[in-house]
């Protein structure tokens, strides 16, 4: 690794990097912990985030075993659990509500959110177009510093007598701010990991505008630099609001603003909160002279505001791995990316539309229905640039030469997954069906296809095809493969017959189902769903030994494992700071695979033409793009 | 702990369409057919999408000697697969139009033969339900009389309010029911005391959420005489599972004589009949009434 580090550094010692030239004596806290490495930050976000999935899914399997046998004692840990949390070894209402909150928060924000955009922005973007580091270190540094502090404050919440946030990963007004002080840990740390966003996404904008390598036009980058950017573009636009909402959210729950809260609006809880203190009490005053309490505010104002983040943010999470998915797919198909610009405008298309389309969250919402029918139109036509994603994806594959490896694997898996979210999306946009499915388990389904079907699984494509860059070992590939067999197999187990239970009415977030008569048919598919992601869950465990195993006995990885044209795979195998060793220039794009006049059939962007001069390479492969 | 494998793997086997519970309303079947035809053209691109991804998996799978087809792709087919999807979405947005006004939208609410009032309530976790009583009219909401005593905030001035039929939970863990009567344009005003709930009819395909400061117009047609269920479909605390009431749908006699047995038990002169353990209650905000 000094090595790498020290030759990184002997062909690459032009001024820019003048301050970092003696690596060797980083200390060990500046280079592994407070580091400014892009590199090392991407791995940070990845442990984290990793971690905090397993929080999640301990979370998910609570709330799942409830569902199966509402009321027995949970095995191995139910008596182990405290008293506030368990009774009788069984998931209390009260905890299962804040589990179910804290399940979404920690997914959303927390696993899919940072490993998407925190881990591969930083690691990919400056790779990928071929420069040292991030416009600005110290910023991105800061913005994984913010997350860890935000998840414990999350956290925190279940140690409070009111336990943690219990209105759901939505907090909707007035339970949100009626509630006590778990609700107010869970909206600070939403606005931290909203700014350490914001401090990412301005990042990866200013890096990728002004940092590419000599050569490098917008329309030669990868699809995962192009979904990142425009993922960033998203965070700057989408994230401000939700940082306003949560603001208002919180001068609701202790300045009695009413934002969000009608006149006279009395509910309990608030008493239960140890941070009120004396605003309680001026709030107990003011409870006596009901007019003196404000009020004018409107519930729904949250939900426009809180979507008018989240359902952007939904594309935040999935257009980076769509990205990822078309790398991967062309890099193991052997074959140029179908429609290389189509995509990139299908995705400007849903970046644009996604903030359109808010309203489809909130059609039983009490929104004028009027409203309802224009939300139901933007959103049917953003399902036409998902379509066009798929068919481009199958274009790609299609005469190809593909290789089933860990990565490949996952990004089929992806298209596969993603094609009946799809679907399910499609239902749920026709607003008046949605009138029975809406908040029911036909959206738990479809939230699921997308997230982890999609997103997840997207994930961890770029784990297995990014991980020798990363670490300069490679991972193991039967293990890799082991895992996404089972993955697959019991994501779909649990999650497909989920749809089924939405078509039966059954609602979501509801901690004992079987209290209604029409829904105690389906007590014995909910315990087989419970089983089936049991397995997934342990499922999960391959890939962290993968992991750890490979780090130490892993094969050296190569430079270019994958035999893949993009600029990263120029980087010597295990990269230090500052990246590369050899001046790179860019003579093409990024997907030029099974050149016919080439007996090697991969041709990376960085090597130079062989006897002809580099503009006619340049215009011929350009033309050969508008074809 | 106990595992009935046949029932459990229903999903696997059964069509999903079977699994609705029986519709009892107008509207219900053409939201059913809505969804069964979204559903069919589902199923037909999935096994077509499913069909060539898998197909090129086999055909296309590594082989030595084998080179990749190097190729960038085609306006034309492009072009092409934006329009289909386009007009099949397109189809379905229309079909949706028509169905969403009908079902939803205030300004088309028939012409009511039955008018109640309904509340989800958080403390104690239920719902409530006005009828105007004998004299058929409401009495007039008046915000600054809600109390947990009269959550409706019937004024205490208006005679018309007088006779004002409230029904509750009978109290334990009983769910409430209410009656209405059959192959009648229900309307429901449906407001909320103190957080979001969302009054959910599985039978009837009706769900819309009850919005404190809001009174919304949700309405019905029931076709069957029965007994359905009521449940809440918005979190709304700890007992939202438990928001569990009892729709009893009657035919017009028996409607009215479920009425008149209620005006009996009613003593005339107490005032409106309230759940004590109702949540401290909100005012209904007169301009958002109007709006509706
Ligand atoms: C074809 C594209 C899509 C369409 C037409 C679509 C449509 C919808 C609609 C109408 C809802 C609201 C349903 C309801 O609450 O009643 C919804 C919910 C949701 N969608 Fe999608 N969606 C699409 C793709 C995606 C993608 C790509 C993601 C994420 C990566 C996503 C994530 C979610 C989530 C998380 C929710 C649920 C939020 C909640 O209530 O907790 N969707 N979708
Ligand atoms: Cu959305
Ligand atoms: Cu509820």
């Amino acid at each position: 690794m000094q090595t790498a580090i020290a030759h990184a550094h002997d062909a690459h010692g032009n001024a820019a990097h003048g301050d970092h030239a003696h690596h060797h004596d980083v200390s060990f806290i500046r280079k592994y912990v407070f580091s400014t490495d892009h590199k090392v930050i991407a791995k940070q976000f990845m442990l984290a985030s990793l971690l905090f999935l397993f929080v999640g899914g301990f979370f998910a399997l609570l709330i799942r075993w409830q569902l199966a046998y509402p009321g027995e004692a949970i095995p191995l840990i139910g008596n182990i659990l405290p008293d506030t949390w368990v009774s009788d070894g069984a998931v209390t209402a009260n905890f299962y509500t804040q589990l179910l909150s804290l399940h979404g928060t920690v997914m959303i924000f927390y696993v899919i959110i940072p490993l998407a955009v925190g881990m591969f922005g930083n690691f990919c973007i400056p790779l990928m177009i071929g420069t040292d580091d991030m416009a600005l270190p110290k910023l991105n540094m800061f913005s994984f510093w913010l997350v860890p502090p935000a998840g414990l404050i999350l956290l925190s919440g279940f140690f409070f007598d009111s336990g943690a946030a219990a209105a759901g990963w939505t907090g909707y007004p007035p339970l949100g701010p009626s509630s006590g002080a778990g609700q107010t840990t869970w909206l600070i740390s939403l606005f931290m990991i909203g700014f350490s966003s914001i401090m990412g996404a301005t990042n990866y904008l200013a890096t990728i505008v002004n940092k590419r390598a000599k050569g490098l036009q917008f329309f030669q980058m990868p699809l995962t630099v192009w979904a990142l950017m425009i993922t960033a573009i998203l965070i700057i636009l989408g994230t401000p609001v939700l940082a306003a909402a949560i603001s208002m959210q919180l001068t609701d729950q202790y300045l009695h603003t009413s934002f969000f809260m009608p006149d006279n609006l009395l509910v309990g809880a608030r008493d239960n909160s140890v941070l009120t203190g004396a605003f309680i009490q001026k709030g107990n005053e003011l409870l006596e002279h009901k007019q003196l309490l404000g009020g004018g505010g409107q519930p729904i104002l949250w939900q426009h505001l809180f979507w008018f983040y989240s359902h952007p943010a939904v594309y935040i999470m999935i257009l980076p791995g769509m990205g990822i998915v078309s790398d991967v797919l062309a890099t193991f198909a052997r074959k140029p990316l179908y429609g290389y610009k189509a995509m990139i405008f299908a995705i400007m298309a849903i970046a644009f539309l996604g903030f359109v389309v808010w309203g489809h969250h909130m059609f039983q919402s009490g929104m004028n229905p009027l409203l309802g029918t224009t939300f139901m139109l933007s959103t049917i036509v953003i399902a036409v640039p998902s379509a066009i994603k798929i068919f481009n994806w199958l274009g790609t594959i299609w005469r190809g030469d593909i290789r089933f490896t860990a990565a490949n694997l996952n990004a089929l898996a992806f298209i596969a997954t993603f094609i009946i979210g799809g679907l399910s999306g499609v239902f749920m946009a026709s607003a008046p069906v949605d009138i029975y499915i809406h908040d029911t388990y036909f959206i738990v389904a479809h939230i699921h296809y997308v997230l982890f079907g999609g997103a997840l699984f997207a994930i961890f494509a770029g784990i297995y095809y990014w991980f020798p860059k990363m670490y300069g070992k490679m991972l193991n590939e039967s293990l890799g493969r082991k895992h996404f067999y089972w993955s697959f197999v019991f994501f779909n187990l649990t999650f497909y017959p989920m749809h089924i239970l939405g078509v039966g009415g059954h609602m979501r977030r509801i901690y004992n189902p079987y209290i209604y008569e029409f829904l105690q048919q389906f007590q014995p598919m909910n315990q087989f769903i419970t089983f089936a992601a049991i397995i997934l869950g342990f499922s999960q465990l391959i890939l962290i030994f993968n992991i750890f195993w490979s780090l130490k006995y892993g094969k050296a990885a190569p430079r270019n494992p994958w035999q893949a044209n993009t600029l990263e795979w120029a980087a010597p195998a295990h990269p230090g700071h500052g990246n590369f060793d050899t001046d790179i220039q860019v003579y093409r794009g990024p997907y030029e695979f099974s050149v016919p006049s080439r007996t090697a059939d991969f041709y990376p962007q960085w090597e130079e033409p062989q006897g002809q001069p580099e503009e006619v390479v340049a215009k011929d492969s350009h033309l050969r793009q508008h074809a | 702990m106990s595992f009935d494998v046949s029932k459990a793997m229903e999903w696997a086997y059964k069509d999903m369409l079977t699994f609705f519970p029986e519709n009892v309303s107008t509207f219900g079947s053409e939201l059913d057919q809505l969804f069964a035809m979204i559903y069919y053209a589902s199923v037909a691109i999935f096994f077509i999408t499913y069909g060539i991804l898998i197909a090129f998996i086999i055909m296309y799978r590594h082989q030595e000697g084998r080179r990749a087809y190097h190729y960038h792709g085609n306006n034309l087919v492009e072009f092409t697969w934006t329009l289909l999807p386009t007009f099949l979405f397109a189809g379905i947005g229309l079909w949706s139009d028509d169905a969403w006004t009908k079902s939803k939208s205030a300004y088309r609410v028939p012409n009511p033969d039955v008018t109640i009032d309904v509340l989800g309530y958080q403390s104690g976790f239920g719902w409530q339900f006005r009828y105007p009583g004998p004299d058929g009219v409401f009495g007039k909401k008046e915000r600054n009389q809600i109390s947990s005593a009269n959550p409706f905030g019937i004024d205490s001035n208006d005679v018309h309010g007088k006779d004002d039929l409230v029904i509750i939970s009978p109290g334990g863990a009983r769910p409430v029911e209410a009656h209405l009567p059959i192959n009648k344009n229900v309307l429901v005003n449906l407001s909320s005391n103190d957080v979001l709930h969302s009054f959910f009819l599985p039978n009837f395909r009706v769900k819309q959420d009850a919005v404190p400061g809001q009174w919304i117009k949700v309405w019905f047609n029931g076709t069957k005489a029965g007994r359905y269920e009521i449940a809440c479909a918005e979190l709304c605390g700890s007992g939202h599972y438990n928001m569990r009431g009892l729709l009893i749908m009657d035919s017009q006699q028996d409607y009215d004589a479920w009425l008149d047995q209620q005006y009996k038990l009613k003593k005339p002169e107490t005032a409106p009949a309230a759940d004590s353990t109702a949540a401290l209650a909100v005012a209904p905000d007169s301009t958002t009434t109007k709006k509706n």
